[in-house]
């Protein structure tokens, strides 16, 4: 009982002065409310990388031929150096599961007076399975779509909204260059992999890529998907030397063509996200810090324009305990106020961010715990040292003081 | 000697001043009676005040004995000193030294709260010693809605609500006008009148001729001892 008239009393102070008291609480409400909108979203960013990789396949290495460069040391503006050959004794090695083509280039699709710019993908039926396509809307290509050669496309959510807006968009008709394509389908959204959206694709057979918009038979690119993880790097290697003795280059030839790890191009997102997070975190407790600082400013100018009453209520019997304990209550209670309304605000922030900027957040018990209590923490450990300077006050000098 | 309330035995104050040190109390012998109200006089720079201070607990002596109530209190740390305050000294001040932002029963009730006493009790008492000094009807003012003298009333009240062995007044009047002078003074005999010990610090003869006994410091000593009353009883 008596406990609490004493909490009350320190909380005086702050009733005659909240406006200072507000301001003081500042620093701790923008610190906290930093730390959890951005452990929001550093999390949110984090289970994204980690959905990617679920959602993109696993186990992939990207082959890559170049442009086929002739004798005369000019670079064809189509031809590429990988062949069906190639592919097929990729397909040969032990550890290969799955090698699926594709031929990707930008391009300008429309649709009556619509139009927009995707990634087009031509892709084998192999490759669509590999990456673990769904259909949204109709259906997806098939194996037989590939041999017939049959004009059809399917679309990624973004140009499907470009050119129909809400309206179903299968059964319509889309135009590139100068053919045209029966939309049969549009795929599942997949979202983004680092800066690419994934949506802003059309898919359409490989044979009809090759022969109506890309001209050649010759072979951009394929996927390759290895039995475990495990096997990755070795059989990276495997294919390496396999495609350079196949075109016949020597050591210390240059290379034309390339491949790469696709788990390596995720976990080095994964690995940018996680300097994301630490340095959010970092700002987040240095503006803790900074508004602990604040607090411990105000509270020291606090004691020196009390020194007076300190005096008095030390003359009329309040132990240097009670003292301490009041003006570390008022820093406290600062801190708990500033704390929850950071918590509250960054909630908010939280929301806003996923709302506006579409980035996917994601929010922790946890994590409002550790934010809420840091504000505790830098309550005493900065209320500290101003309490005890005022409870260390010579009563006959704090009287003496105006 | 058996009723002493406040004694002191060569009693000592030395101030470091960098390298200088200036003894303000140079063996002070000071006994008062329970029920005496004393006057302390003399000059500034005589030590009048360093001596209220420790009798008040607020300064630790450097040297010598002081007992409260029997009680040797010379070597107690803040804590100590502090319990010794709220418990058997009440004070008033030259400045008042109300809290501003709290009300006249707020102000007189603060020495109750710091000794720990329940809220029916502290209202109580509080209402009693106000209604005391005269100002029954001013409970919820605030010092800065009261006169000068209502104000070193309120300080009475809060002095003495507490029941403590000894009053402890710092020239109590200092700041007034000879009207409000006149009313704490009277106050202050009232209080006396009832039983309570006072000793109170003055560099006025006339504020000194309302007390029983005048006690004369100079340079750090007492050198004379007047008492006012002729029988004392």
């Amino acid at each position: 009982m008596n406990r609490l008239e004493h909490v009350l009393m320190a909380l005086q102070a702050l009733r005659a002065n909240w406006l200072r008291g507000l301001l003081t609480a500042l620093g701790i409400i923008i610190g906290v409310a930093s730390l959890v909108a951005l452990t929001a979203i550093s999390a949110g960013a984090q289970e994204g990388v980690s959905s990617d990789l679920r959602r993109l396949g696993p186990n992939i290495i990207l082959l890559d031929g170049e442009f086929v460069t002739l004798p005369n040391g000019q670079m064809t503006a189509t031809d590429r150096t990988l062949s069906n050959g190639d592919l097929a004794a990729v397909r040969q090695l032990p550890t290969v599961t799955a090698v699926g083509q594709r031929q990707i280039v930008e391009m300008t699709v429309s649709s009556g007076r619509r139009q927009t710019s995707t990634i087009l993908t031509g892709i084998d039926e192999t490759f669509q399975r590999m990456h673990n396509y769904a259909a949204g809307q109709g259906r997806l290509l098939t194996a037989a779509d590939d041999r017939a050669g049959r004009e059809v496309i399917v679309l990624g959510s973004k140009p499907a909204r470009r050119l129909f807006g809400g309206a179903p968009a299968v059964g319509r008709t889309v135009r590139i260059l100068s053919r045209e394509f029966t939309v049969v389908g549009v795929y599942a959204p997949k979202g983004n992999l680092g800066p690419d959206n994934l949506d802003n694709q059309a898919l359409v057979p490989i044979t009809v890529a090759k022969r109506v918009l890309f001209g050649g038979e010759s072979i951009q690119g394929a996927d390759v998907q290895v039995r475990s993880q495990p096997d990755v790097a070795s059989t990276m290697d495997e294919i390496d030397s396999l495609i350079a003795d196949r075109h016949k280059i020597g050591d210390g030839g240059g290379e034309d063509f390339s491949t790469e790890d696709q788990t390596q191009i995720i976990t080095a997102a994964a690995a940018a996200t996680s300097t994301f997070k630490t340095l959010t975190l970092a700002l987040g407790a240095i503006a803790l810090i900074v508004g602990g600082i604040g607090i411990m400013n105000i509270m020291l100018v606090s004691v020196t324009e009390r020194t007076r009453e300190i005096g008095i209520r030390k003359a009329l019997g309040a132990e240097p305990g009670r003292i301490q304990s009041q003006f570390l209550v008022e820093a406290l209670a600062l801190c708990i106020g500033g704390g929850l309304a950071g918590v509250a605000i960054g909630l908010v922030a939280a929301r806003l961010v996923s709302k506006l900027a579409g980035w996917p957040t994601l929010l922790s018990l946890p994590s409002l715990i550790v934010a809420f209590a840091s504000s505790l923490a830098v309550g005493v450990f900065f209320g500290h040292y101003p309490a005890r300077r005022a409870a260390r006050l010579a009563p006959a000098v704090a009287m003496r003081h105006d | 000697m058996d009723d002493a309330v406040i004694q002191t035995t060569d009693l000592r104050m030395r101030y470091a001043q960098g390298e200088l040190s200036v003894e303000a109390l140079r063996g002070v012998d000071f006994t008062v009676r329970a029920g005496e109200f004393v006057a302390i006089m003399g000059p500034s720079g005589s030590g009048k005040s360093t001596l209220l201070s420790i009798l008040g607990c607020l300064e630790r002596p450097t040297g010598g004995s002081y007992r409260i109530a029997g009680e040797e209190v010379a070597g107690f740390d803040e804590s100590k000193a502090a319990r010794v305050r709220r418990d058997r000294i009440g004070f008033v001040f030259q400045g008042f030294n109300l809290l501003l932002r709290s009300t006249a029963a707020q102000n007189v009730e603060l020495p109750l709260f710091y000794a720990g006493i329940g809220r029916n009790e502290r209202r109580e008492r509080t209402r009693a010693a106000l209604e005391s000094v005269g100002l029954g009807e001013r409970a919820d003012h605030l010092p800065r809605q009261l006169s000068g003298g209502q104000q070193q009333r309120v300080a009475v009240a809060r002095a003495i609500v507490s029941r403590p062995d000894v009053v402890l007044a710092d020239e109590p009047t200092g700041n007034l006008d000879s009207t409000s002078q006149d009313e704490v003074l009277a106050v202050l005999g009232d209080v006396h009148a009832r039983g309570a010990t006072i000793v109170m610090v003055t560099h006025s003869r006339e504020v000194a001729e309302h007390a029983t006994r005048i006690v004369h410091v100079l340079d750090g000593l007492i050198n004379a001892d007047e008492s006012l009353v002729a029988a004392a009883p």
